[in-house]
Formats: C-alpha cells, structure tokens, sequence
C-alpha cells in the first residue's frame, strides 16, 4: 500500500511539473521518402528537415512550445491524428473534401500542381492522360492524383499503378514498368533531378493545397495554427521557408492573397478533386473496385499457392532421398526463405533484381509469395513423407518397386493426406499474406480496402466489406480441407 | 528335390549386438517351413534378410522372386484390397489393368475375401487385411513366399482355415517359410521346423519329432514359455 502511495505521488508530482513547462507540439510526418516535406537529415539522420519541419517549428515556436516529430506511415496519418497520436499532422497533406469531413483542417498553405511526367522519347506522344490509353500510370496511394487516375480509368482506359512511396514510381517510370507518372509538380520536380531522361508537361492536370491537419475535436489548436499561418503569409515567413527549399514560385502569392481575403477556414475550391462522398455511394463507387481486389487476392493466391505446392514438393523430395550437397542446399534455401521477412523478398524480387530481370508488378508478387511459400510447404511435404510408416516401403520394395514408383504410387499419396490440414492453414494464411504484395504496386483486397477508407475518411465500412470477403474465400477453404480430411482419415491419424 | 531357397553362413550384428551368427536354411517347393524361437532369436530378420530389406554382413542367399507377408500386413493404406493386389503386377510386371483386376479378384475368391475387394484396409478385420496381404503377395506368382507370424491375428477358428489356405499354396508347388511362436498351428500345419537361439540353428526337423522329443535346451524353454501362455501345465 504504501509503495503504491509512493508511487502515485510521483506521478502527482510528475504531472505538476509538467503542468509548469509547456508540454512538446507532437507533431506528425512521414520521413521515408518524404523530401522536400519531411526528410531525414543527410548529415543526422536522427533530425528531419524540409518545408513542413519548418513550418511545424514556427507553429511550435509560436505557440511557445517545443516541437516533437512523430514518424508516421504518409497512408496513416489521417488514421493516426483521429486517434491523437500527434498533435498537428504536416507532411504534404493534400485538401481533400472527404479530409476536411472527418478531421480538423487547417486553411491552406500552398498551392501544387498536378503533373504528368513522361519518358524524354514519349514527350511528344503521352500529353494528356487521354494519350494514355491502355497505358500504365503510377502515382502515390491515397492522393488526389490516385483519385485523378482512378477517373482516369473510366474516362480514358488508363491503368492505375498505386504506390506506397513517391521514389519508386518514377524509377519505374524510367526502367520502362510504367509509361506515366501524374504527381504533384514539387515531388515530380525532385524526381527529375534523380532520374535521368524524362520530362514534365508544364500544364496542370489539377491544382491542389497542402493543409495541416489535428484531431476533429481539436478546433482550437487548429484555429491557433491558422492564425500563425495567416500571419507567416503577411509577414514573409512562409515565402522565406519555401525559397529555402526550392518550392516558391508565383502560385504562392496568389494563394496567400485568396486566403488571407476569406474568413474562417473554409476550404478553397479544390479543382480537379472529386466531389464530396456520402457513404452510401461511396459504398456503390467501390464496390465493384472491392470485387475485383478480391478476385486479384483470390487469382494470386491460387497461382502462388500452386507454385509454392509445386516447388515445395521437390524440395520436400530432395531433402528426402538427394545426397548430402542437395540436403544442404535444400536446407539452407528453405531457412533463408523462412527466416527473412517475406515483405523483404519482395522488394528485393521486384526492386533489387530490377537491372537484371524486369518482372510486371503481378508476376513479382506471384514468384514472391510461391518462393515464401515453397519453404514452408516442403516442411510439412518432408514430415508427411517421413510420417508414411516404414512398413508401407518394406512391402513396396519387396513386391518390386522402383524408388521412384513407390514414390509415386505409395509414400506421395500417403503423405499427401497427412500434409492436407496444414498446407489447408498454409493457404488461408497465404490468402491474408497476399496483403503484403501492394508494397510492390499491386492493388489487392485490402490495399484497395485502404484506397476506399482513405477516401471516405473511415475504416469501419470498408473494413467490414473487407473481412467478409476475406471470411468468403478462406471459410469455403476450410470447409473442403474437412471433408477431404473425413474422407482420407489414415489410421491412427 | 532342388532347393527353392538357400541360405548359408549368414551374418548380421547391429551395433554390438550380433542378431545372425552363422545361419544354414533350406526350403524345396511344396514345404512350408517354420522358424521358431524365443522373441529377439533373429527370426523375423531372417525373413528380412532373405527379403532383401535388410543387408547381411556375411553370407549367401539364393533365393528366387519372393512374396511377403508381414505381420502387420502392411497393406498401402490409400487403396482398396483389389488395388493393393493389382499394383505390382500392372506398374512392375506390365500386365494390363483388366488382367490383373481378373487375376485380382480371382486370388481374393480362392482366400475366401472376394467379397471385400473395395474396402478399404482400415475397413478389415485382422483375418480380412491377411488374406489381402497373401493375396497380394502372391499376385506376382513367387515361387518363395514368407509370412512373419501369420497366426498373431488370428482366432483359432480362423487359425484352421490359414493352415489349409498355406497348405494348398505349397501344394501348387511354392515353397513357404514362416515364423511362429505357434507350436500347435506349427505341429499341424509345417513340414518342417526350424528352432533358432541368439542368431544360430539349434535344431531342426519334423516337427512332430522336435516338438514332442525337443532336444535343446532352447526349444524346451520355447515351448515352455509357449504352454505358459496357453495355460496349459
């Protein structure tokens, strides 16, 4: 008792203490490839730097608080200021209708376009999105630009690349995987000086601004920023941040004037945005995009799986019957695969193998995930063999059997019984791993489950429709696996 | 007479322990030998040896194609009795589905288990899953058939109807060799026994004749611990 008094009067004190000295303005970004907004320091990765770490330290200064960064997935930001993981969200968050809905926004700070860039030799033949037709285009998740493209598909037959990160889709773009990046013009400015030989088309597909965002329920911190930001406007603040990094061009005053002449924080115009969503058609806008997420999980979950099954399989053999060298090489891919995350293979599949073998975003997941699994299910295929009983050989290789025949005609049927509930396990759980394949581009169930919740600013809906269609692939699964399990039941199985 | 198989010399020590010490066994067409001893005398490895799937580390084995017959029958457990008798003799010897299923179904008539032809081995009784064995080891006609204690599963009725079932087998003109810790079934039914102890033949003959007027130590101590079981004093 007494220690717990102890205690809890050091927290009284704790707590008092800092009631004295203001508490730190958390404030949250994305630092992985996050320039010019946030990035880590090249010369202390410890510390960030960009425009937005800026701009986070004027507010914090103003507010006569000290700043804190918080590091948070770009994708996650809305989820996390919702949930008051930080204070104010600054990383080159765009103004989007279904945004302002569900979080408290900040007016506007600066003014992008959206921009198509191309490769050099495309310059004259891919303009406008329309030249796209039955081209790939790639863009940032969850952007408006995701949004422009989106559109794009059913106004010009484009395809939409999503990715996860804004590095990668234009170094596709240069390596020939895509055909078209649309980002907005201060990442696609950046990109060009990383990559060599493509081009920007100067016009604007759609204009966008770049708010801070807080909690819903905190207006006054947010009617406190808008106040700094007004005033950094008036006074040259701003201007002078994005000078220093290369961003400032003649948009800029332009918008300072429109907002500091509006009152409140009523949003500006978002051309180019699409309109503001109820749930109800949000739910009828992305369903069918839901389905066919779910049949891209189910077709490459199949695929992998058959791969996986395949591999698996003369591997299990290999370790079962091969000499010493072939076990030890078996061994070693089979704990490689094993102990390294599959998230990794994958990059390393479609990133890192990318200057000797090209494979399109669908194929990498596919030979990924069948790689990964192979190495679990030739663990099971080799325990299943090594459960036939020792009997079961006797009796083949006495009535004449080659190795190969009883193989074939005893050991593998048998195995394959005992190996059906786990590969069955294997398979469910591969369904769900599949999610990891949209850090390589391709937009499955619940990337684009992400997608839709982005969009209308809410994870329940689309969480819900997720999980049911999850349940709807793998319950049906586990059902069979059952029956066919009754059905072989080996004896004293 | 010429003999279907013969053994000679035969070795085999596992790890420290020696299992063969120098084993000599004969069998000719139309006899049905049996191999008795205490338990761990060597008797089942014999079988193992002359079967191929144990290695003697010295001695000579003649033997022609040769059936088997396990104790605990060993039938592949994923396919029906009529498959278990048709897979040799359609994927090793190359006869066609159709002629084997004949062939097939006629050895499971002659055992009495024609009825059972499509159940599975889970699905059989002990005495059932035997005839299945016999009838598939003699699918692929071997003119040496071994049965590793043929009589273990079986009620005593049923005991009768195997001694009659091997009986007409060696009639046909195989030779059979069997081990048992049987010595009524073996009285009755053998041509010959064979008494083994720690690797060795101690004693062999008519088994009338060695049963009734056991020589050895070995064999008297067989059939006592065998009289004990049986609850005869």
């Amino acid at each position: 008792m007494r220690l717990v008094a102890a205690w809890l009067s050091a927290m009284l004190l704790t707590a008092t203490a800092h009631g004295q000295t203001p508490a730190p303005l958390r404030w949250g970004g994305d630092a992985e490839g996050g320039a010019p907004f946030v990035e880590a320091d090249p010369s202390d990765p410890n510390k960030v730097t960009g425009f937005d770490v800026e701009i986070a330290e004027l507010v914090a200064a103003r507010l006569g608080r000290s700043p804190q960064f918080i590091q948070i997935a770009f994708q996650s930001l809305d989820q996390s200021a919702r949930r008051g993981d930080f204070d104010i969200g600054l990383s080159g968050i765009e103004d989007i209708p279904a945004r302002r809905q569900s979080l408290a926004a900040s007016i506007p700070y600066y003014e992008f376009r959206e921009v198509l860039t191309v490769r050099e030799g495309d310059r004259d033949r891919y303009r406008t999105l329309a030249d796209l037709r039955g081209r790939r285009v790639a863009t940032l998740g969850g952007t408006m630009a995701y949004d422009l493209l989106l559109a794009g598909e059913r106004s010009h037959g484009i395809t939409a690349v999503s990715y996860d990160e804004d590095v990668h889709p234009y170094s596709d773009l240069a390596n020939g995987r895509v055909d078209a990046v649309v980002l907005d013009h201060v990442l696609a400015e950046r990109a060009m000086r990383r990559n060599t030989g493509l081009v920007t088309h100067p016009d604007a597909l759609a204009t966008g601004h770049y708010i801070a965002i807080t909690a819903p329920e905190n207006t006054a911190l947010r009617d406190q920023v808008d106040t700094i930001l007004r005033d950094a406007m008036r006074d040259g603040t701003l201007e002078r941040i994005f000078r220093k990094s290369q961003v400032w061009n003649d948009d800029q005053p332009r918008l300072f004037e429109r907002v500091l002449s509006t009152v409140g924080t009523n949003p500006l115009s978002t051309l180019g945005a699409p309109g503001t969503l109820g749930v109800e058609s949000a739910v009828r806008l992305y369903l069918p995009s839901l389905f066919r997420a779910a049949l891209i999980t189910l077709a490459l979950s199949c695929l992998s799986m058959a791969l996986a099954v395949a591999l698996g399989s003369l591997i299990a053999i290999g370790r079962v019957y091969g000499d010493s060298i072939t076990r030890l090489l078996l061994t070693t891919y089979v704990e490689v695969m094993r102990g390294t995350p599959v998230l990794l293979q994958l990059f390393v599949i479609y990133y890192g193998l990318s200057s000797i073998i090209r494979l399109p975003a669908f194929l990498a997941a596919l030979v990924g995930l069948g790689l990964n699994y192979a190495a679990y299910e030739s663990e099971i295929y080799r325990s299943a063999l090594e459960a036939v009983p020792r009997g079961q050989l006797d009796a083949a290789r006495i009535l004449g059997f080659t190795n190969i025949q009883t193989l074939r005609l005893i050991r593998a049927p048998q195995a394959f019984r005992i190996a059906l509930a786990p590969m069955t396990n294997d398979f469910v759980a591969l369904l769900k791993d599949s999610s990891l394949v949209s850090v390589i581009t391709v937009v499955e169930l619940t990337k684009q489950t992400q997608i839709f919740a982005t969009n209308i600013g809410s994870w329940l809906l689309p969480g819900l429709l997720c999980a049911a269609m999850y349940l709807a692939m793998s319950l049906p699964l586990g059902y069979l696996a059952r029956r066919l399990e009754e059905q072989w039941r080996m004896p004293g199985a | 007479m010429t003999a279907t198989l013969t053994v000679r010399g035969l070795h085999l020590t596992r790890g420290t322990r020696a299992i063969l010490q120098g084993v000599n066994l004969d069998a000719c067409a139309g006899e049905i030998v049996a191999l008795m001893g205490l338990s761990g005398s060597g008797k089942t490895t014999i079988l193992r040896v002359i079967a191929g799937l144990d290695v003697p580390d010295a001695g000579e084995i003649a033997a022609g194609k040769t059936g088997m017959v396990f104790q605990f029958h060993y039938l592949f457990e994923h396919l029906s009795a009529i498959d278990n008798v048709t897979l040799a003799p359609i994927h090793v010897h190359g006869v066609t589905a159709t002629e084997a299923r004949v062939r097939a179904q006629s050895l499971l008539e002659q055992l009495g288990v024609g009825h059972r032809a499509d159940a599975l081995p889970r699905e059989l009784s002990g005495g059932e899953a035997q005839r299945v064995a016999i009838a598939r080891a003699l699918a692929v006609d071997p003119p040496l058939l071994l049965l590793d204690e043929p009589t273990a599963s079986l009620d005593p009725a049923r005991r009768n109807d195997l001694g009659d079932a091997l009986r007409a087998l060696a009639a046909t003109g195989r030779a059979l060799v069997m081990t048992s810790h049987d010595d009524e079934f073996v009285r009755e039914h053998a041509s010959r026994v064979v008494v083994l102890a720690n690797g060795v033949v101690v004693e062999e003959g008519d088994p009338g004749e060695v049963l009734s007027r056991p020589q050895h130590r070995a064999t008297k101590a067989l059939l006592q611990v065998e009289r004990a079981r049986h609850g005869v004093q």
